[in-house]
């Protein structure tokens, strides 16, 4: 393949400045809120095994970018960062303080396989709670996201909340065999609820039964839940009864109508065990982030704890925030031989006053108009006049 | 009232797919698709109409710009896009089947496959552990086994008439094909009491 002069790979882009300013804002925002939570922030390498964090990612195999080391190891660029705070956090250094709360401002990679336009590298910020199974821990995660979304302004936001575990509770106990429980949760993973139905339908089951089991993708409400759960079952009402007292948590901090209690609401992400949610919001046609409970992938490091926590994508935060109005005033300061010290002082005088000052050495610049025009000052020193 | 927009296939799948939503009771215009027009409003019921080939709805409906679409089956196996399927509307019914020239083998290396759908035909060879050659064509794919550029077509089959004039006879049926109701997770989530109610509409 001839490779032009001015090609990137596939899905990895330039930001130009203006992007990398808003980003900067928003990174700023989104870490003073984590910090203001207790997180710490964390960084890992942007290398990682295959073998451990590759395979525990949950992402899919054809969408790691691999590679070898010197060693002949195979290497992933680290897709998502949920797998290396989780290893972090098993490791020997943390085992002592749980639980830990630890925030994250990164960029992962995933490989696209069509369309060029998406991004392949792009980046996240999130946290996870690592050590506390109780349902305050999802409560916090969930307030601290949505409180990320206020402070930057993003319009119409809406949570959607599911919950795995109990779903798998509820579906089992149609007394379905497992496979067909698969493939049930398959389609609702698919949002197909077209295919959902159909499954439905060929089960030999009462049909009174098969009605209630076909409702459960159109539930909106908490209280919508109430007909599945079986009330001998001790295991769906204590979950039942957590999702009650997480509803009541995010209601009394007036989250009630942002948010859908949909039952059959599931992940892609495979590791996810209990509470899930996805956050959405106007101006973005693809979800903001995600989250949820995800206590079985600490085992695959040593440790039985629980752990929750969020992702939020950066680049899509960026579509869905209200553009920016406010102009920064940047100044131009132009010289000469001259008067190059009269022109650092001139300089250090409206850097001082917060405005940004570039110094231009005059005679260096072609079209002097057109340059001059990118600033909302102008100060000449080299004795002509402004265009 | 926030407005829905909502691509619909021009062509084929168009009059029966409007036909449908008058049915359901929504107030639109009599006549839409004898304009040239890309985009037509329907403001008694808050509705903004996307007209494009059919190939490309689930591809405004994934990245949001229309709401909700109208697409066939077949777009939706061969492209796999991230969108909700809300409803079968059980409307342009046909299947994708494999045709061929009649009474004839495959080649037993590499047979070659001509087809609008190659990812439908690659899966359904693959899931029977056969390997073929895929040729992608844009259309006349009837064609190929005719004139000797492939042995097999995977294509849509409505009445058969077009198989039966050029000769070809199916070989097998991959799947049954109709047009389904999507929507786009984001507008799903974000109106989705206007979604639900305009399912609920369509499924009477």
């Amino acid at each position: 393949m001839l490779i032009e002069m001015f090609e990137k790979p596939l899905g990895m882009r330039d930001d130009f400045p203006s992007i990398v300013k808003r980003k900067s804002k928003l990174s700023a925002a989104g870490i003073k809120i984590m910090e203001q939570y207790g997180y710490e922030m964390l960084q890992t390498p942007s290398l990682e095994y295959y073998e451990t964090i590759g395979k525990i990612s949950a992402i899919a195999d054809n969408q790691l970018f691999k590679l070898l080391d010197n060693q002949g190891q195979t290497l992933v660029l680290r897709p998502d960062m949920t797998s290396p705070i989780a290893r972090v956090a098993a490791s020997k250094l943390l085992k002592e303080k749980m639980p830990v709360r630890l925030g994250y401002y990164s960029n992962v990679f995933r490989a696209q396989l069509r369309e060029g336009g998406r991004p392949a590298e792009f980046e996240q910020m999130g946290v996870e709670l690592i050590g506390d199974e109780s349902l305050y821990a999802d409560a916090e995660v969930i307030l601290l996201a949505t409180e990320i979304l206020r402070d930057l302004a993003i319009d119409s936001g809406r949570i959607v909340i599911g919950h795995t575990q109990l779903l798998q509770q509820v579906l089992r106990g149609y007394g379905l065999e497992e496979a067909m429980v698969e493939k049930l949760r398959a389609e609702m993973v698919a949002k197909n609820k077209v295919a959902y139905e159909n499954l439905v339908d060929g089960l030999t089951i009462e049909a009174e039964r098969k009605t209630s089991l076909k409702s459960i993708m159109n539930a909106t409400r908490l209280e919508d839940w109430e007909p599945w759960i079986d009330q001998d079952d001790a295991i769906q009402l204590s979950l039942y009864g957590d999702m009650q007292r997480l509803k009541s948590i995010l209601d009394r901090n007036g989250l009630e109508p942002y948010i859908t209690y949909d039952l059959s609401f599931m992940s892609h992400m495979t590791y996810y065990t209990g509470m899930v949610f996805e956050v959405y919001g106007k101006g973005s046609g693809f979800p903001l982030g995600n989250g949820g409970r995800y206590d079985g992938l600490m085992k695959q490091f040593g440790l039985h704890v629980g752990a929750t926590g969020f992702g939020l994508r950066v680049d899509r935060l960026l579509e869905a925030m209200p553009a920016e109005v406010q102009q920064t005033e940047n100044a131009l300061v132009l010289f000469n031989e001259d008067n190059e010290d009269l022109a650092h002082e001139k300089a250090l005088e409206l850097r001082q006053a917060g405005v940004n000052a570039t110094l231009q050495f005059a005679p260096a610049v072609n079209a002097l108009d057109e340059f001059s025009s990118l600033f909302s000052q102008v100060i000449r020193l080299d004795g002509g006049q402004n265009g | 009232m926030d407005k829905l927009t909502i691509a619909m296939p021009k062509g084929r799948i168009f009059e029966e797919a409007y036909e449908l939503l008058l049915q359901a009771g929504f107030d639109l215009p009599a006549e839409l698709d004898d304009s040239r027009k890309l985009i037509v409003e329907a403001p008694q019921e808050g509705f903004r109409f996307i007209l494009s080939k059919p190939m490309d709805v689930p591809v405004y409906v994934e990245h949001g710009v229309a709401d909700i679409g109208i697409a066939g089956k077949d777009v939706l196996l061969e492209q796999v896009r991230d969108v909700h399927e809300l409803l079968d509307l059980k409307i342009s019914r046909c299947y994708i089947a494999t045709a061929g020239l009649p009474n004839t083998e495959m080649d037993e290396m590499t047979p070659r496959i001509a087809t609008k759908y190659p990812e439908i035909a690659s899966q359904f060879f693959r899931s029977r552990g056969e390997q073929v050659e895929i040729i992608e064509l844009n259309g006349s794919i009837e064609l190929a086994p005719m004139i000797g550029l492939a042995e097999r077509i995977v294509d849509i089959v409505s009445t058969g008439k077009t198989l039966k004039e050029n000769g070809l006879v199916e070989y097998d049926k991959i799947a049954d094909i109709t047009s389904r109701l999507i929507a786009n997770p984001v507008s799903y989530r974000l109106k989705q009491q206007r979604i639900d109610e305009l399912v609920k509409r369509l499924r009477k």
